[in-house]
């Protein structure tokens, strides 16, 4: 069962170009929605019985032989399937009416499933080479979306994001290529303990900072975040959404906090690292985004910052922390793909997105302009919805570690966050409607739909926290909390 | 009868008030016969409550002595039976001076509603629903005054802020009592006012007399004279609201706390007592609107009551509380005489009635009794009962209190002599053609309590020993005297030769003052008003200065107004000016720093690698 996670959405990818021979809309449409329903529905009911007893360890057979591919779900991994599968399903309900002036369905669906696949993958694989192997169908996957309008600013982001992202997937090659070398074993497990026999720390202190590095540029965490501001807004919204939402979050801060944790053991030196970088994220990228016109850019920085919070929880490393940043992961792939979605709303009606051109939207799309404010209200910290009490754990967690001047700059920076949401609804939804936009009309349905989907599960995970993360959260962060613990005192970093 | 017989007081006046709120605006007749209706029904209740004496409904409620519980008793049942014969002679009056009005149904509603709190705040015996249904009566006050039309919204806002504060007093002084007895039962409660029973006594007082009208809480009655129907000022501020207030006062001084004759609170209360009536009439005198002047009264006369329940002696008690009764006929009576005047003539300014008596006789006979009661003229039942405070206050020791009372008695006459001599007597005035007398249904209610107060001085021992007694019995030592009747009429004795000799000086200072002010009644009062040094007092007061409620709104704008350019406006300035261009300067080298370029991005890319790399051997143990 855990293999159709990465499965169903690979062959159902390749079946799609041909698929698309026959039928250019209503087949692709069912079949992507059917795959990413049946997997939401797999990931929230089915999984959670498979990891009562604890992981669940599965090696792939192929034709009655053992491959080297093995998977494994526990609570980190399902959490983190959840949220793939919720969020992937809202935009691709949201494609249905997004992606008809593109064309090609078929081959959007297909990229997006792959996609998918990718990102499933690298949630469930065991050791370091299948991380690289799915990092990169999933990158792949991405590079052409993001390329998918074939414009010249899309072409031009989508090369930049695919040449840094090949640095990125260089250091992270040559780190697995030492580890490999010093332990002669690629599975978490065996490295973790391979390690712990060898007293080789500035070599892993090497591997970390290659590691930190490229996974810090995939998750686009500050000085490694160049590509991203013309990569997200280039991208059909959908696929900024999911870009935002997921793919830097799985790629990068998953990835990442997977090694870190479960191999080296999360030491009090990288602890520190991950939580300067992720302060520095949060501080420069919300300033960055305060000066923004264009309104998928100021998301795509505001995306930056809000991943600095998460990784700044998680780099705490106690498990008040850890929960907070697995916590604001969830509440801002929700509010993030909800705002991204919504940009293309926007931009669906009045062809635009520019924030200055702009005004009084509110009044032609109601529904569209009250989801966003649930969205940037969610992020900024406004209770009860979820980004509140996702950012007071976090807080509280610095606090609680003692560590003054970050809580301090946390707190800060969500004023900051206030302010720029604030400039973005004023800009866009409030004030006099401009005479041009006078025709605009509110998004189609299927649009519409999963907007307000999204806005909804906003609130009502913000409502509903308590019990949200004792089911969902609380499992995942055990997961690394345990790490740590393996982990702690046979290291030297 | 049931105890549950204790709830029909409180429910039927909010059933009589949501039908009357319902019944479409064009059926008056069915809404005033209902309204007629229910107010005969709950007076009947007040007899048949009255008769019975003795009941008790308890109802557990929330738990932790919160507790729905109604007592009535000797005392309970008379402000009862008060209360629902002044609601009957409001609803009779009402159905011909209020017929017109747009609001009437509301009105009614108000009225039945205040009714319904009123008779539930007299019969609670648990703090919580006394406070609740106290604290309703705030609401329908407010309502009330809004009918009256546009201008009184500031004077609702204004009656409904002076009383707040004192209902919050009360409440806070509740609680106090609450944490030293450990009950909120009302019969249970009685303790020493020493300590912090202190607090809770002042705090309780401050809800009663601010209730009642007393100084300095008063300020929105002369407002409200002017801007609220006459019928609210006859219904709230003239009887209802002195018989709870008074009542209420009365329970704290005998049953809550026991107050010693002579000690310091007793002094206290005794002060504010002489205080306000001494200032509230000086007041009157010189008021030249009618209602405006009897509402200064209506403050005035509370101060006879709160002097005569502070002085601790069963003789002044027994007068306070006979006055607060004799009080509410009167000066319910005189204001529904206003404003039976303002009904025909349109106008209630001194100095543009005059000779109506000829064509208002009944009016003129029902104010003129009741002016003469208010006055203290033998021997109508205000004589009785100033008297009964007098003697009181002369057992204390204090002459001063008797002497402030008496200077209150001169200035009272004066200014009543003045009033009816403006309005009902004297030359007629071109301003106000001929008119008619009243229709029945508003002379009435006037004569019926020009009859009683006729009936409650001449046979004094009615009301003494039916009403006021049994209040007192157990609150005085074992044989001291509670036998009031013996020198209730008598003249001849000297408390009684100087209240004589005050109402002839009145006599007097009248006389002159109108020979002076030309022969016309309105400017009787003028020689007082412009004498040295009073006159700049009178200036001062005319312009508020002396209104707490209007020097704090002064206040408040100041603070206010200082707070914002002081505070305010800088931290504003920081953020609106300092905060957004620092936030905007960075924002905008950062940007400059993302030039696009491929190599320069790499550039950072590798950089960061190298710190990361050194800071995590930096801090490799």
């Amino acid at each position: 069962m855990i293999f159709l996670f990465i499965g169903l959405p690979l062959v159902v990818a390749a079946l799609l170009p041909l698929i698309g021979k026959i039928s250019k809309r209503v087949l692709p449409d069912l079949l992507a929605n059917a795959v990413f329903l049946l997997l939401l529905v797999l990931a929230v009911t089915a999984g959670r019985q498979v990891i009562s007893e604890g992981p669940v360890l599965k090696q792939l057979n192929w034709l009655g032989e053992p491959v080297g591919i093995t998977v494994a779900v526990d609570g980190f991994s399902l959490f983190m399937l959840m949220a793939i599968s919720l969020l992937t399903l809202c935009v691709s309900l949201y494609s249905i009416d997004y992606m008809e002036r593109y064309g090609a369905k078929a081959n959007y669906y297909a990229l997006l499933l792959m996609m998918a696949a990718g990102m499933n993958g690298l949630v469930l694989v065991t050791d370091l080479f299948n991380v690289y192997l799915f990092l990169e169908v999933a990158a792949i996957a991405s590079y052409a979306l993001v390329a998918y309008g074939l414009e010249h600013d899309e072409l031009e982001a989508s090369f930049k994001y695919l040449m840094l992202s090949v640095i990125a997937s260089a250091a992270i090659l040559i780190s697995i290529a030492v580890l490999f070398g010093m332990t002669g074993s690629l599975g978490f497990t065996a490295v973790a303990a391979g390690l712990r026999s060898l007293d080789a720390k500035f070599v892993v202190g090497f591997c970390a900072a290659l590691f930190i590095m490229g996974f810090g540029l995939k998750a686009a965490l500050i000085p490694f975040h160049a590509w991203l501001p013309d990569a997200h807004p280039s991208a059909p919204a959908p696929i900024s959404a999911i870009l935002s939402g997921l793919l830097i979050k799985v790629s990068g801060v998953y990835a990442l906090t997977r090694i870190l944790f479960n191999v080296f053991g999360l030491t009090p030196a990288l602890s520190q690292v991950l939580m300067y970088l992720g302060a520095v994220s949060i501080v420069v990228a919300a300033f960055l985004a305060l000066g923004q016109k264009d309104m998928k850019r100021l998301l795509a920085y505001s995306s930056i910052s809000q991943v600095g919070y998460v990784v700044l929880g998680i780099g705490i490393g106690t498990p008040l922390g850890i929960a907070g940043g697995l916590f604001h992961l969830f509440n801002h792939a929700l509010a993030k793909g909800l705002l991204f979605l919504n940009s293309g709303s926007v931009q669906h009606a009045t062809g635009t997105r520019n924030l200055e051109e702009m005004g009084g939207l509110a009044k032609r799309m109601p529904v569209t302009a009250a989801t966003s404010l649930i969205g940037s209200l969610s992020i900024v910290g406004v209770p009860p919805l979820s980004g509140f009490w996702s950012k007071l754990i976090i807080i509280m967690a610095l606090v609680q570690a003692k560590e003054w001047p970050l809580a301090l700059v946390a707190i800060l920076a969500s004023v900051l966050t206030l302010w720029y949401y604030l400039l973005m609804q004023r800009k866009a939804f409030f004030g006099k409607l401009d005479e041009k936009w006078k025709n605009v009309k509110e998004a189609p349905f299927w649009m519409t739909a999963s907007t307000v989907i999204l806005a909804l599960l906003s609130i009502g995970v913000g409502l509903f926290f308590s019990a949200f993360i004792k089911s969902w959260i609380q499992p995942a962060s055990d997961v690394l909390a345990r790490g740590i613990h393996l982990a702690l005192g046979s290291w030297g970093i | 009868m049931t105890p549950q017989t204790l709830l029909w007081p409180i429910l039927l006046p909010a059933l009589a008030a949501v039908i009357c709120f319902l019944i479409p605006r064009n059926m008056k007749l069915l809404r005033e016969g209902i309204a007629l209706l229910a107010s005969v029904a709950v007076l009947y209740l007040g007899f048949a409550l009255f008769s019975v004496k003795n009941l008790e409904f308890r109802l557990p409620w929330m738990g932790n002595g919160i507790n729905f519980e109604l007592r009535l008793y000797h005392f309970s049942s008379f402000i009862l039976l008060g209360l629902s014969g002044f609601l009957f002679l409001i609803t009779l009056y009402s159905t011909v001076k209020m017929k017109n009005d747009p609001r009437v149904g509301e009105y009614y509603a108000y009225v039945f509603l205040s009714a319904a709190l009123a008779n539930g705040a007299v019969l609670a015996d648990n703090f919580v629903p006394l406070v609740f249904f106290w604290e309703g009566l705030l609401l329908t006050l407010y309502g009330l005054i809004t009918i009256g039309g546009k201008s009184s919204n500031r004077t609702a806002v204004k009656a409904f802020l002076i009383s707040g504060f004192c209902d919050f007093c009360m409440i806070l002084g509740i609680a106090i009592l609450w944490s030293i007895t450990g009950t909120l039962t009302i019969s249970q409660i009685s303790v020493q006012p020493e300590g912090l029973a202190v607090t809770a006594f002042i705090m309780m007082m401050i809800g009663a007399i601010g209730k009642a009208g007393a100084m300095p809480f008063h300020t929105w009655i002369p407002d409200a004279a002017i801007d609220a129907p006459v019928t609210f000022m006859a219904f709230l501020p003239a009887a209802f609201e002195k018989l709870l207030g008074i009542y209420l006062l009365a329970r704290i001084t005998l049953d809550l706390f026991k107050l010693e004759k002579g000690s310091s609170l007793s002094l206290v209360l005794m002060i504010i007592g002489a205080a306000t009536i001494v200032f509230a009439v000086m007041m009157a005198l010189i008021q030249k609107d009618f209602k405006r002047l009897l509402s200064y009264h209506a403050v005035s006369q509370v101060g006879y009551m709160i002097l005569g329940i502070g002085t601790a002696i069963p003789i002044g008690i027994a007068g306070g509380i006979f006055h607060m009764i004799n009080h509410a006929m009167y000066k319910c009576g005189l204001f529904l005489s206003a404003g039976s005047v303002e009904h025909r003539t349109g106008t209630t300014e001194l100095k543009k009635l005059g000779g109506l008596s000829k064509d208002m006789p009944l009016t003129a006979f029902g104010f003129s009794v009741c002016a003469l009661a208010i006055s203290g003229v033998w021997p109508l039942n205000g004589f009785v009962s100033k008297e009964m405070i007098f003697h009181g206050a002369l057992e204390t020791g204090y002459p001063v209190f008797a002497i402030a009372a008496w200077v209150g008695a001169i200035f009272t006459f004066a200014s009543f002599l003045k009033a009816g001599h403006s309005v009902f007597f004297g030359p007629r005035t071109k301003e106000v053609p001929p008119v008619k007398e009243s229709p029945a249904p508003v002379f009435i209610p006037i004569l019926i309590l020009a009859f009683l107060c006729i009936t409650f001085g001449v046979f004094n021992k009615l009301p003494l020993v039916n009403f006021i007694q049994p209040i007192l019995e157990g609150h005085v030592e074992a044989g001291e005297n509670i036998d009031f009747t013996a020198h209730a009429l008598s003249l001849f004795n000297p408390v009684a030769g100087i209240s004589i000799l005050c109402l002839l000086i009145a006599l007097c200072l009248h006389f002159t003052g109108w020979k002076r002010g030309d022969k016309k009644a309105y400017l009787a009062s003028e020689p007082v008003h412009k004498f040295p040094v009073i006159k700049q007092i009178y200036d001062l007061a005319e312009a508020r200065v002396f209104d707490l409620y209007e020097q704090g709104i002064v206040f408040l704008r100041c603070f206010s107004l200082v707070l914002f350019k002081g505070i305010d406006r800088p931290i504003d300035f920081f953020f609106e000016k300092i905060v957004t261009k620092t936030g905007s300067a960075f924002s905008g080298v950062l940007q400059k720093a993302h030039t696009g370029h491929y190599a320069n991005y790499l550039a950072w890319c590798l950089g960061g690698l190298l710190a990361v790399a050194a800071l995590i051997n930096l801090l490799i143990k």
